[in-house]
Order: structure tokens, then C-alpha cells, then sequence
């Protein structure tokens, strides 16, 4: 079932063309308009990767909320109905990590090139749920939208050293970046890792929460026989 | 309105006429033109000919014919005797009480 | 049209209509051949080829089973003061409902008496307030809104659907095609349910809701984009889900041969907001 879920899924996003091509444009865009900095190109483009497949999850889980429903009043698990829908973004999400690692690899010179790929990855690893999250506590697509542009804005501009930096989600992306490009030691890697295992913790924790919260049908008794 | 009554009871009209007997189906327009009932178009007469086949009242078959081309014929079954007999004994005892009814209507009009 | 034009897209229109290919042939051929006999344009004849195919199609269904002397079974949904309250509003007031196996409930009210809500609180979509909701555990559900996914094509729905019951994708696909054509319809390969018309849509619902051969079927009557032929259709359905053994619930919004229900349950709504 599982995988049946995950495959209806992704057919079913790849569907959704204008949305895939902003996907995919979208990280382009950042990495462009900051190439000149190594570093702060590779954060944008990672945040990039991280927004659009947030969205693509907001998206995919906020369509599929109702058919969702009842599914699960038939008899699928909720688990495997987020678990399913979840694969499917993982798969597209680092497929487009996977493109855009080239990119960095043909067109810079990074320091610990392979960490790039690793931050690429953990990006996607926060994403992924992090849109599901956003999803089921507020069900429609605009609000989600707002709320994930507030949330990527807010990583973006907030002073990488302040606490409010990070206790949002993608402070690892910036910790593993300075890793990849800068000659440090390999405590920001260690940290970064922490930050995102804690993060990919809690997103994934709080949405399965929310899914199972969501779409539990009651447990309704057999009829007496009367 | 005479349409409209007709269109319910196509069926048994096609079966009375089948029960005398065997025909095709332009034979049938025409046999349902010549006893008053008008033009009935072949979309409405041969979607009930085929539903009283997919019932098992009617049998069809091809038969060449000596002057012209293969025509379908329609011819009814065992069954489909049994179902005409029955429909036009049900369809008597309607027409009894409908005709009681008019009657008493009739009279009263012609009271009042 | 020309006469050979006018056959072929009968045998078309028969093939989407839910007619097997090869009996949509020979149909087109018998028309052709009637034609020919009688001298005239098939148009002239038959009428507009999409109008004789939908006669023909509803004709060339096979005859439901003969009714059997229907059984009543288990009871599969037992309502017993069922009350649901939003807030301070009352939307169902003590419904008490008991249905066994090869019996119909119609539930009927004005728009906005709660016939969905009491439908999704049945399906365990929504929790009564209070009272007591025993059911089956094997169910279909169609509701009225929302039921199918619009970038999905038909026969990804019955596998989606079918793995959710256990079944295999093959015997999902030929399931679903064969419940279809009971409605009148073919899936065509390729085409996502978005674009396929709103009637259509609603029969895909109900297709998905008996997919599982439910032993009893929650079903939120579709009359937007039917027509009447489909709602006939549906309605044969309905019976023939019955007459095979399940307990069907219907909210319907048309008062469609009430006598011939076995319960009817009406909503009143409440006033007190």
C-alpha cells in the first residue's frame, strides 16, 4: 500500500506542471542572483531547494487532505498515507538536490565539495515534513504558502548568530554551508548535524501527529446482533 | 401526452404485435403507424427491441430476404409468449378500472 | 454525416458508454445493415448517433438478476440517539436508524439538516456528540464532494483504492472497469479525472465506494452534472447492491421512488442558531 501511495504521488505532483517548473526554477533564481559570493550563493540555493519542496509538500498534502479522508475512513493507515505521500516528495525533492549539486560541482570551486551534497540532502530531509507540518495545521494553500514564505524569509535576513536563526528550521543549511566553503573546523558540521537531526525529529514527529490527529477514523463497535 | 403514454407501453405493444406475427423492425413502424399509434422513431423502437432480447422475450435473427437485402427479424420466445399473455391480462384489468374512472368523470361533467 | 461516419461513432459513443467492444461492433453493424435494408440515412432512421447510442447502451446492459426473494441479513449500522452539536447548534437532534444487510435507507431533509454530517458520522469521518453508532466494519463511501483526486486518471484511483482493500492493481483495474460499465462508462486510459465531466466524476466516486464489495455502502447521492439517465442508472444500482446482500444509506436530494425503500429517515434540521 505504501507503495502504491507513494507512486500515485508522484504521478500525481509530476501532474501539476506550472507548479514543478517554479520547483525547479525557483532555487535557479536564488543561486543566480548571489553567484559572485561562493557562500552565500550555495545558502540561497539550498533555502531554494528547501522553500520550493516545502511547497511542493504544502501542496501535495492540501490536495490530497479530502481523498486522504477517505481513505483512511476505508481503511488506510494514516501513517502510510503520510509516510507514502512523504516518499514521494524525499524521492522528488532529492532528485532536484541531485541536479543542483552538478551545478555547484561544474560551476565553483568549493572547498569540501561533497558537503554541499550533504547539505543539499538534509535540506530536503527538513523540507519535506516541514511542509506536511505546515499543511495540517492550516489546511489551505495561500495560508500555507504565507506561512512557509514567512518562515524562508524570516532564515534569510535573521542574523545567522541570534537565537532566533536558530530555532528555525534550515539553521542547519547555513551552519553546514560555512562547513562546505569556509576553511573550519568540523564543529559547525557537528552542530549543523545536531541542529538538523532535531529539527527532522520534530517535523516528522509533529507531522505524523498531525496526520494521525487528522484522519483517524472513529473506531465505531460491530452491532450487537439483535 | 399520447407519445408520453405510448413511450411506457412500447414494450407491450411490441409484444402483442410480435405475438401475431414474426417481423422486422420497419415492418413493425409500420404496423404500429397502421394501428394508430403514429411515427415512432427508430431510436426509440429498436433500444426496446434490443432490451426485450437482453430479457429473453425476443429472439432475432438475420434472414435474406428474395427481393432485397438481409433483414433483421424478431420473433418472440417461450417466454416472451408467456410475458405477453400475462402483460395483456394486467393491462386489461388497468384498462377496466381507468375506464370506470373516465366514465364517472364523464357523467359527472355531463351532470353538472 | 455520412452513413459509414454515422456507425463508426456509434460504435464509439457505445464503447464509452460502457459496451463491450466487441458487442458495440456487431451493434454498429446490425444499424448498418437495418439501414441499408430500409433504403435510408441512419440518421434519418436512428436519430443523432449520441442519443441512439445512449438508448442502445442502456438496452444492452445485462438484465439485473432476476430479484430474488430478498433476504434480510445482520444488522450492519445501528443508530441509537444520535445527537451532533456544533457549539450551541443543534444539527442532529436523536436519530435513530437500524439497517441490515440487503436493505436501502433513504435520508432525505432540506439542504443544511445535516444529512452529510449524520453520512461522514456514520462513515467515522466526524464524531457524534453523543449516542451510539454500531457499523459494519467493511464499508464503501462516496461522499458528495471532494471524493476523487483531480490530477489522478480512473485506473490510478482503483489501484490507489484497490490497495487500500488488499487487492492486487490488475484486479483492481478490471474491478473498477467492470463496476463502470454497470454505470454506463468506460474509463478511457490517460485522461486525469479533472477533465473528465462532472457526471463522470460522480460515477468514479461511486465506482470507488463498492470497490471493496462493502457489506455496507454510505453513499452521498451525486445529482450535480447528472443526467437523467445516469441518476436512473444509479438508482438500479442501488437495488442491485442490495439485492447482492449490503445495506445501503443514501442521502438523496430528489424524492425518487421513496416507496420503494426499505427506511426513510427525515432530517429536520433545527432552528435554534
Amino acid at each position: 500500500m505504501l507503495w502504491t501511495i507513494a507512486g500515485t504521488s508522484l504521478r500525481e505532483t509530476g501532474r501539476r506542471r506550472a507548479a514543478l517548473i517554479l520547483v525547479i526554477v525557483l532555487p535557479l533564481a536564488f543561486y543566480a542572483a548571489r553567484s559572485d559570493m561562493q557562500g552565500q550563493a550555495i545558502r540561497f540555493l539550498a533555502l531554494g531547494v528547501g522553500w520550493a519542496v516545502a511547497t511542493l509538500a504544502l501542496f501535495s498534502h492540501v490536495g490530497a487532505r479530502h481523498l486522504d479522508r477517505r481513505l483512511a475512513v476505508v481503511g488506510a493507515s494514516p501513517t502510510a498515507l503520510l509516510l507514502g505521500r512523504q516518499l514521494a516528495l524525499v524521492g522528488m525533492g532529492l532528485a532536484l538536490a541531485a541536479g543542483y549539486f552538478g551545478l555547484v560541482a561544474a560551476t565553483q570551486d568549493v572547498n569540501r565539495l561533497w558537503a554541499v551534497g550533504l547539505l543539499l540532502g538534509t535540506t530536503v530531509l527538513i523540507a519535506a515534513p516541514l511542509g506536511a507540518v505546515v499543511s495540517l495545521v492550516l489546511p489551505r494553500e495561500l495560508e500555507g504558502a504565507l506561512a512557509l514564505l514567512a518562515v524562508m524569509a524570516t532564515q534569510m535576513i535573521a542574523d545567522p548568530e541570534g537565537a532566533l536563526a536558530k530555532a528555525l528550521p534550515l539553521w542547519s543549511t547555513r551552519e553546514l554551508t560555512g562547513y562546505a566553503v569556509d576553511p573550519v573546523g568540523s564543529d559547525h558540521l557537528r552542530d549543523g548535524l545536531a541542529h538538523f537531526a532535531v529539527v527532522a525529529l520534530l517535523c516528522a514527529c509533529a507531522a505524523w501527529i498531525a496526520a494521525v490527529v487528522r484522519l483517524q477514523p472513529q473506531k465505531l463497535p460491530e452491532p450487537r446482533s439483535a | 401526452m399520447r407519445q408520453q403514454w405510448l413511450h411506457g407501453f412500447l414494450d407491450l405493444c411490441l409484444l402483442c404485435l410480435l405475438l401475431e406475427r414474426r417481423d422486422y423492425g420497419v415492418g413493425l413502424t409500420q404496423r404500429l403507424a397502421g394501428s394508430g399509434f403514429g411515427d415512432i422513431p427508430g431510436g426509440t423502437l429498436y433500444p426496446s427491441l434490443l432490451r426485450l432480447e437482453k430479457q429473453g422475450l425476443v429472439r432475432a435473427d438475420w434472414a435474406a430476404s428474395d427481393v432485397g437485402p438481409r433483414r433483421k427479424y424478431y420473433e418472440l420466445t417461450g417466454e416472451g409468449r408467456d410475458a405477453a399473455a400475462e402483460r395483456v391480462a394486467v393491462w386489461r384489468e388497468f384498462r377496466d378500472v381507468m375506464d370506470r374512472m373516465a366514465s364517472r368523470a364523464a357523467t359527472a361533467v355531463e351532470e353538472s | 454525416m455520412s452513413g459509414a461516419r454515422w456507425h463508426e461513432s456509434l460504435a464509439r459513443l457505445l464503447v464509452e458508454r460502457g459496451v463491450a467492444p466487441g458487442e458495440a461492433r456487431r451493434l454498429a453493424e446490425d444499424s448498418r445493415d437495418e439501414a441499408r435494408a430500409a433504403g435510408v440515412d441512419p440518421a434519418e432512421l436512428f436519430g443523432p448517433a449520441a442519443a441512439y447510442a445512449a438508448g442502445m447502451a442502456r438496452a444492452a446492459r445485462p438484465a439485473p438478476l432476476a430479484a430474488l426473494t430478498r433476504t434480510r441479513g445482520p444488522v450492519v449500522l445501528r443508530l441509537t440517539k444520535v445527537v451532533k452539536r456544533y457549539r450551541r447548534r443543534e444539527v442532529l437532534r436523536g436519530v435513530d436508524l437500524t439497517l441490515r444487510a440487503g436493505e436501502v435507507a433513504a435520508v432525505v431533509g432540506a439542504n443544511g439538516s445535516g444529512k452529510s454530517t449524520l453520512l461522514d458520522i456514520c462513515a467515522g469521518a466526524a464524531k457524534a456528540t453523543s449516542g451510539l453508532v454500531e457499523r459494519a466494519a467493511s464499508i464503501g463511501y462516496a461522499p458528495q464532494q471532494h471524493g476523487v483526486a483531480p490530477y489522478l486518471t480512473p485506473e490510478e484511483h482503483f489501484r490507489l483504492f484497490g490497495a487500500v482493500h488488499g487487492m492486487g492493481s490488475r484486479r483492481a483495474v478490471a474491478t473498477g472497469t467492470h463496476l463502470a460499465a454497470g454505470l454506463g462508462w468506460r474509463p478511457r486510459a490517460g485522461a486525469v479525472a479533472a477533465r473528465l465531466s462532472g457526471g463522470t466524476q460522480q460515477k468514479l466516486n461511486v465506482v470507488l465506494g463498492e470497490l471493496n464489495r462493502p457489506e455496507l455502502i454510505l453513499l452521498d447521492e451525486p445529482y450535480q452534472g447528472f443526467d437523467q439517465d445516469s441518476y436512473l442508472d444509479l438508482w438500479t444500482q442501488v437495488y442491485a447492491w442490495r439485492d447482492a446482500g449490503a445495506g445501503v444509506l443514501v442521502v438523496t436530494h430528489l424524492l425518487h421512488d421513496l416507496d420503494r425503500v426499505d427506511h426513510v429517515l427525515e432530517l429536520k434540521g433545527t432552528e435554534d442558531r
